[in-house]
């Protein structure tokens, strides 16, 4: 009996000295990094990490790039242009030069202070074709920049383009130190970021975490902010979590303290959780059904008006959004104010059967016909597939479903071999439309392959106006002709849905980045 | 023995080749560009271009595999399209985060399975036995992934005992460590069994009782021992298994590691990434197999390797 029990009890001795010793030589490290046990620790997580650190050439921006940096412009809580490292600007009558007045006493992180050469260096970097910057279309209706002097920065443009405010307040438009690549080398954007936000690169384990620490030197917020100065919080971890379980799982136990973009499916039981509250708001989101254009028997407004007014939004918006989501009318969603064109609902189609089957039958398709649905992989966009598929069963469209990861969907509509397809977009400014729809972005990204003559002259005009103002008059214009022509069948609108756990005080809804420098502040642990 | 190792390392080569040629292969037949996937709305196509040419993405296939392989062969995995750095430096990273599970996994699977294993072949036909065996049996058929979240659920999320996911403490490796190495025990188990039931019926064993020798010696000393050296062979052939068992827990418990990088490069079509990935990938199952017959020498001096 003993014996052989000798053999059991050394292993399980040894079984545990290991994880003694893992607990040893682990934990060192573990008391090093959370000992610090009085600073005020935030948890942000997302669904991935980012590539790079540097907004001149991520091609996906990482949450931590819009607190490292400033921008010359931002938006306030009401989603208005409002000053940001530029006090104030002044536009040309022709809309050609734009003058920028800069902060004075900003210092970047590496203790350089800020100037007009910085604006001049970033910008000039990104529109430099060597640089190939992902950011660089967008500004392409950037003449030159000029250094007017060390605080006014002066843009002259190629055309009329109200839409660089917007351009310039986007995460990709941080302002960097001049020269910072000769300065850091390979090294920036993985070891080294330097910006002027109000939150400094503190370490970055790739694909896990970016902990971020607070600027104690920032007091140039902006204005609208209650807080101008330096954040309330010690710390800003923000953390990749891929697996949507994962990230709902350690929200509950605390490992996370605010999670963006929650499914609406975890809605309910986020809800019935005492420690958590939900945020939401309209986001600049909007989810379609698609169409190739150019395909029989899509390129048929008659069959186009027939699809729109087959689909039930109301149903969709209720059982697979399960009432986290508004219905969608226009091409723009209404958070985006200025542009969204009012009556979108009076003028879009309303969910008819019966005057979907006529349409179709006097479109010479009495019996309806096949055609593939495509969409990507995700849980909604399934979902959302089968109830689109029963729903134009019943104007006898009998649609085909088939899945796509994210690459071979974007290959697949480049190659243009999509019929009905569905898709989401996510921007929060109106040029979108130009994106989507110009001929000139034909066949890819322009998918609905929609080449149109009237479109192209409607947008450009729009998107060159003078000023702001005749910009969005001339994109609602866009908006009605686009709903005459239902190029898309708009379906809805998904909530921009933040959770947050209860220690987070003094939590504020923005529609497009959360401001953790505005007084948000957290229990210190 | 010196000989053989060469040879073994030599045969290394033929064996990357075969595998970078189907992964690259793989890579490229599969739809999608990774130039889609780096720049965003209002590109133009010069710019499309310019990344398509830095990256020697315009060139035909045959001679992207070729310059692939002459950078290899001067130690040069290339450059990540996605993240603007050098691939070895990316797997420099990724690569301990992969091995720390794959060792602790492998650890405690060892000092589960092979007590177990040696009481279940003493106690032969007894209960004991059958416990231990139907618990590897279950343990063998339980896939690694939902024993993951099944911990996962209860000891993290239930208990909170443990983080739910992420790096870096003992607390974070527990689980994975203690799922890859339950379910690699039960495998392991097995094999102890059956392997100590055939060592006990040896000549051998019955002159050691004989001899007088205490029943602890007789076990610990002969048998066990000897035993042992087709587990060696077991392990050899498990490092593969329990690489890739770790990448899949990787994915579970949110573990930033080569098997959550390869994932990531093949839905970016991040080429280099991947087949950085697999080389390396490769060379270490490789290498480990070749680490457990030089063990399996050393062990057994009657075994001569050639």
């Amino acid at each position: 009996m003993r014996r052989e029990g000798t053999v059991f009890s050394v292993c399980c001795v040894a079984l545990v000295f290991v994880l003694i010793a893992f607990t040893v030589v682990l934990g060192g490290i573990k008391t090093t990094t959370v000992e610090a046990a009085e600073k005020k620790v935030l948890v942000h997580a997302l669904n991935r990490d980012g590539d790079i650190l540097d907004t001149i050439k991520a091609a996906w921006y990482s949450d931590a790039l819009i607190y490292l940096h400033d921008r010359l412009v931002t938006r306030d809580y009401n989603f208005q242009y409002r000053p940001g490292l530029a006090e104030k600007w002044e536009t040309s009558e022709d809309g050609l030069v734009w003058t920028f007045h800069l902060k004075k006493g900003v210092k970047f992180h590496n203790g350089k202070p800020f100037t007009a050469e910085d604006v001049k260096w970033t910008f000039d970097t990104i529109k430099d074709p060597k640089t190939a910057s992902p950011f660089a279309g967008d500004l392409k209706a950037i003449k030159e920049i000029k250094v007017i002097d060390d605080y006014t920065v002066q843009f002259t443009l190629n055309y009329p383009f109200p839409n660089l405010l917007f351009n310039l307040s986007n995460t990709a438009a941080g302002i960097q130190p001049a020269n910072c690549y000769e300065e850091y080398g390979e090294d920036y954007g993985h070891k080294v970021v330097v910006g002027t936000g109000p939150f400094m690169l503190k370490e970055w384990i790739k694909g896990d975490r970016v902990v971020l620490v607070r600027n104690p030197d920032y007091n140039w917020g902006p204005d609208w902010m209650s807080n101008q100065g330096p954040p309330l919080l010690d710390e800003l971890v923000i953390r990749a979590i891929p697996e949507e379980n994962s990230r709902i799982m350690e929200l509950e136990t605390g490992g996370v303290h605010v999670l963006r973009d929650v499914p609406p499916m975890f809605v309910e039981r986020l809800k019935n959780n005492p420690e958590i509250n939900l945020v939401q708001g309209s986001a600049t989101k909007l989810g379609y059904l698609a169409y190739a254009c150019d395909k029989r028997p899509f390129d048929n407004v008659l069959v186009r008006r027939a699809i729109n007014h087959a689909i039930d939004r109301k149903r969709i918006v209720k059982y697979i959004f399960r009432g986290n989501a508004q219905v969608a009318y226009g091409y723009l969603p209404p958070a985006l104010k200025d542009e969204y064109l009012e009556e979108s609902e009076q003028l879009a189609y309303k969910y008819n059967p019966e005057k979907a089957k006529s349409l179709l039958a006097e479109a010479g398709y009495p019996n309806g016909f096949e055609a593939t649905l495509s969409a990507d992989n995700s849980t909604i966009s399934k979902r959302l597939a089968e109830v689109i598929q029963a729903q134009l069963a019943e104007i006898g469209i009998k649609a085909k479903i088939q899945l796509y990861d994210s690459a071979s969907y974007k290959a697949m509509l480049k190659e243009g071999k999509q019929e009905l397809f569905i898709r989401l977009y996510s921007w929060p400014n109106a040029d979108i439309l130009d994106w989507f729809l110009l001929s000139s972005q034909f066949p890819y990204p322009n998918h609905s392959r929609w080449v149109d003559k009237t479109t192209d002259e409607m947008i450009n005009a729009a998107a060159t106006s003078p000023t702001w103002e005749e910009r969005a008059e001339g994109y609602k214009k866009v908006q009605r002709y686009l709903i005459e022509q239902a190029v898309w069948c708009p379906i809805y609108i998904p909530n921009n849905i933040i959770a947050v756990r209860k220690e987070v005080k003094n939590f504020k809804y923005h529609p497009w980045m959360i401001q953790y420098n505005d007084g948000i502040d957290i229990a210190s642990r | 023995m010196l000989r053989y190792v060469i040879k073994r390392i030599f045969f290394l080569f033929p064996i990357l080749l075969g595998m970078t040629v189907v992964v690259f292969l793989m890579l490229h037949l599969a739809p999608g560009d990774p130039i889609d996937l780096i720049v965003g709305p209002n590109v133009t196509p010069e710019i499309r271009e310019n990344i398509r040419h830095q990256y020697g993405l315009d060139r035909p296939l045959p001679i992207q595999y070729l310059h692939f392989l002459g950078n290899l062969l001067k130690g040069d995995l290339g450059t990540s399209i996605i993240q603007h750095r050098p691939v070895a430096e990316i797997i420099i990273q990724r690569f301990p985060v992969t091995l720390e599970l794959s060792v602790a996994g492998l650890l405690i699977s060892f000092l589960v399975a092979i007590p177990i294993g040696v009481k279940a072949a003493i106690k032969r036909n007894t209960l004991t036995d059958y416990i231990c065996m139907v618990t590897s049996l279950v343990g063998i058929s339980m896939p690694t992934f939902w024993l993951g979240l099944m911990l996962l659920y209860i000891f993290a999320y239930k208990l909170r005992l443990f983080p739910v996911s992420g790096y870096g403490t003992w607390k974070h490796l527990f689980l994975p460590a203690l799922t890859l190495g339950f379910t690699d025990a039960a495998l392991t188990a097995r094999m102890v069994r059956s392997s100590m039931l055939e060592v006990i019926r040896q000549d051998y064993i019955r002159t050691a009782r004989s001899k007088g020798l205490s029943e602890k010696l007789v076990i610990n000393r002969h048998a066990l021992k000897n035993a042992l050296i087709p587990i060696i062979t077991l392990l050899g052939l498990r490092i593969g298994w329990i690489m890739g068992g770790s990448v899949v827990l990787e994915i579970v418990f949110t573990r930033p590691g080569l098997g959550r990088m390869m994932i990531e490069a093949i839905l970016a079509r991040d080429y280099p990434v991947v087949q950085g990935g697999m080389v390396v990938l490769t060379t270490a199952i490789i290498l480990g197999n070749l680490f457990a017959d030089l063990l399996y020498a050393i062990v057994d001096p009657r075994i001569k390797l050639r």
